[in-house]
């Protein structure tokens, strides 16, 4: 790894992890700090996160060097931890022996956190533990220093994979398949739950609703929803639950069910266009044939049989062997 | 002598009615990748299971080429042109309503395939029996349809696919299919011509129709193989995706120029049409082995290059093996002549790029399957040399009427 730049120009940023207690998947780093358009994690009320086995509690370390102005770090977490944050600034030109930092959680200023930060090492940290024990203590928090500086950790369980942006679409009647995976360099999820969206809130769905209609299969890395027989009824947006000991990790999809007529409305229009095109195809023929019978028997545009008859005429134009095509 | 014969006028409107049913036929097969991974999600079957709808289509229409060839010299292209259409379409649409995947089999593969080999031959020979000067021009014109019908059929079947799942993208695929109808009906009242042969099978114990299939059996198992790989090798060069797909669409527009420019050229007939379909062969077989050469060098520049000749290579190709038949074997047998070539290349065509992928798949990339598939095409060359009268300035005369004929 690169040495540090003492220069505040420099715009290396270095990323330091340190595990105090050696467990793996405690909090893990997200590869890829430069996305930022993955769908923020939906944070749920109603559904009380499961009893998770009874762990000692994790500790992690985060540390986050900042030469520019921001930088945005994600953090991955699996289950309940305690979280000690640490922003080191190589600080402005200015070079003031101390100034004060604090920390904020999802914008909202965190009151106890004022500090004043001395300059060590022509660095300024600042710190924090925090405790990251159910889904509420997810989110952002930011450590500023002054006015000048800040660093964003969004704090997350991890997220699902790919989602599918366009809508599902399916027929009534016919069953549709709904897929959700996690990646496979994160963690494992304890469980999965499928919900659908009833216009006001999540409701789950369960295997043994009446009907027998959905079907949830259950692995590792991914899961499945089949939904057989399917009304338009079915139609909506349906989500699916990735469970962690912090929280649950949500995707969603929307599924659109349609009729037949659908696809049959352009399906006539090209029939109708093709019957007319032949009914004007053949039309054409029978009044310009008429026109020729009416002009006298003469040359026919079409001289297929020119050729042929040409070159026949070398070997025997009349052989009995020839045969004639029909009209 | 020179033949005096139709050129144009009409001709020119069938080539308009080929290019559009080169686009349902061929084009249509290109389609199909987009329907693998559709499949493969809702059927839960393997890509080797799925893979096979297609190859059956394709195989079934080769195949059945013969056969198309024969009903339309026995009743008339018009006809079979028309009842193909119909069965192309109706494949398609009952492909809709499968629930297993042995029923794409069925649909999909054996009744649209029987459809398309029911129009080609027929429609082709059609179009070549209206030309006598300009016929590689029209053929080649007519054939262009093919690259870029796939190209614009991708985003289309994509959005449909997206709207009406797999589904409706077949039953709207269908009602397209259908469009080959009118086509067909474009050929216009069949005279009553004299055909000397419903499957003209007695070009097979002549040698320079035996000569012809042999080397465009040859060009077959090397012809696809840029197509298919050119992506693959361009990114095996370390150019970006971008760059890689880019030599495919600018070797599809040499193509397109090549076409033209040998259509016009042949048509001049300055040389003897044997003679420039072995050159072309010749150097399209050169331009390929080129193409791994040139990713040597490293440049970008120099592989687009590269790419560029073997597209107008390739194009400038096209045409030649077809708009030759009449003069191989007569007029009155090409139809029966272009369905048997049709299934008597196939093979190799099938061979070709299993082959090639072998050969990637033992030394690790492919330079050496570029460098194979050229040398067919230069064997093709030297096959085509032997032709009797191959040496001479000008054209032989036709073979003289065989009493063997079917």
């Amino acid at each position: 790894m690169s040495a540090p730049c003492m220069h505040p120009s420099c715009l290396l940023l270095l990323l330091l992890v340190v595990c105090r207690h050696a467990h793996t998947n405690l909090v893990s780093v997200t590869e890829n700090t430069t996305v930022t358009t993955e769908p923020p994690v939906e944070t749920l009320s109603p559904i009380t996160p499961p009893v998770a086995p009874l762990t000692p509690l994790q500790t992690g370390q985060k540390s986050v060097v900042l030469t520019g102005e921001n930088h945005t770090e994600k953090v991955e977490v699996v289950n309940p931890v305690t979280l000690n944050l640490e922003c080191v600034w190589t600080g402005d030109n200015k070079r003031l022996p101390n100034i004060t930092g604090y920390w904020t959680k999802d914008g909202k200023t965190i009151e106890s956190s004022y500090s004043n930060t001395q300059l060590q090492n022509d660095r300024y940290y600042l710190r924090k533990e925090f405790s990251i024990m159910s889904e509420e203590d997810l989110g952002t928090y930011s450590c500023i220093f002054g006015p000048k500086a800040k660093v964003d950790f969004i704090l997350a369980a991890p997220y699902l994979g790919e989602m599918r942006d366009k809508p599902i679409v399916s027929y009534v009647g016919d069953s549709v398949v709904m897929i959700c995976k996690m990646d496979e360099k994160k963690s494992k999820p304890i469980n999965w739950n499928w919900y659908k969206h009833n216009g006001t809130s999540k409701e789950k769905i369960e295997v043994d609703s009446p009907g027998h209609r959905y079907k949830i299969t259950k692995d590792e890395k991914k899961t499945k929803l089949v939904v057989h027989n399917l009304t338009e009824s079915d139609s909506g947006v349906y989500f699916c639950g990735a469970v962690y000991g912090i929280g649950t990790s949500m995707g969603h999809m929307q599924l659109r069910v349609i009729t037949y007529f659908e696809p049959l409305k352009p399906f006539l229009g090209i029939l109708v266009e093709v019957l007319v095109l032949v009914a004007v195809i053949l039309l054409y023929e029978k009044t310009g044939s008429k026109k020729e019978n009416q002009s006298g028997p003469e040359g026919n545009p079409d001289q297929t049989s020119n050729l042929s008859h040409g070159e026949n005429a070398v070997a025997d134009g009349h052989s009995g062997t020839a045969r004639q095509r029909k009209v | 002598t020179i033949l005096e014969g139709p050129d144009g006028g009409w001709g020119w409107v069938l080539v308009a009615a080929l290019f559009v049913c080169n686009t349902l036929v061929f084009g249509l097969m290109r389609v199909f990748g987009i329907f693998f991974v559709e499949f493969v999600h809702y059927f839960g079957e393997s890509a080797q299971a799925i893979s096979w709808i297609s190859s059956i289509g394709v195989a079934t229409q080769q195949f059945f080429s013969t056969v198309g060839a024969a009903l339309g010299n026995a009743y008339g292209a018009r006809v079979v042109v028309m009842a193909g259409g119909f069965l192309t379409g109706l494949g398609l649409i009952l492909a809709s309503q499968a629930t297993a995947v042995f029923h794409l089999y069925l649909t999909m593969g054996v009744i649209t395939g029987l459809g398309w080999g029911l129009v080609f031959a027929p429609m082709m020979a059609t179009v070549m029996a209206h030309f006598t000067r300009r016929r590689t021009m029209a053929l080649g014109l007519s054939l262009s349809s093919i690259g870029l019908s796939a190209f614009a059929y991708n985003p289309l079947f994509q959005l449909l696919i997206e709207s009406y799942t797999w589904r409706g993208a077949l039953l709207i695929a269908g009602a397209l299919a259908f469009n080959i109808i009118p086509c067909g009906a474009l050929i216009g009242p069949q005279k009553h011509s004299v055909v000397s042969s419903y499957m003209a099978l007695s070009v097979l114990l002549e040698r320079p129709y035996i000569t012809l299939v042999l080397a465009t059996s040859f060009m077959n198992a090397g012809f696809f193989v840029p197509y298919i790989h050119l992506v693959a090798l361009g990114r095996g060069a370390r150019f970006s995706d971008y760059q890689a797909a880019f030599l495919v669409s600018s070797a599809g527009i040499a193509d397109i120029v090549g076409r033209l420019f040998s259509g016009w050229f042949t048509d001049l007939g300055y040389f003897r049409m044997i003679h420039v379909l072995t050159t072309w062969a010749m150097l399209l077989g050169l331009s390929i082995a080129l193409l791994p050469v040139s990713t040597l060098t490293g440049s970008y520049l120099v592989v687009t290059v590269a790419s560029v000749l073997y597209g107008f290579c390739s194009g400038a190709l096209t045409a030649l093996p077809f708009s030759i038949l009449p003069q191989i074997v007569g007029v009155g047998r090409v139809m029966g002549a272009l369905g048997l070539l049709q299934m008597l290349e196939s093979g190799a065509g099938l061979l070709g790029t299993p082959l090639s992928g072998y050969l990637r798949d033992i030394t690790g990339e492919f330079f050496i399957s570029f460098l194979v598939a050229g040398s067919f095409l230069l064997v093709a060359g030297l096959i085509l040399t032997t032709q009797p009268h191959f040496f001479s300035r000008t054209d032989p005369p036709l073979p003289p009427k065989h009493p063997l004929d079917l």
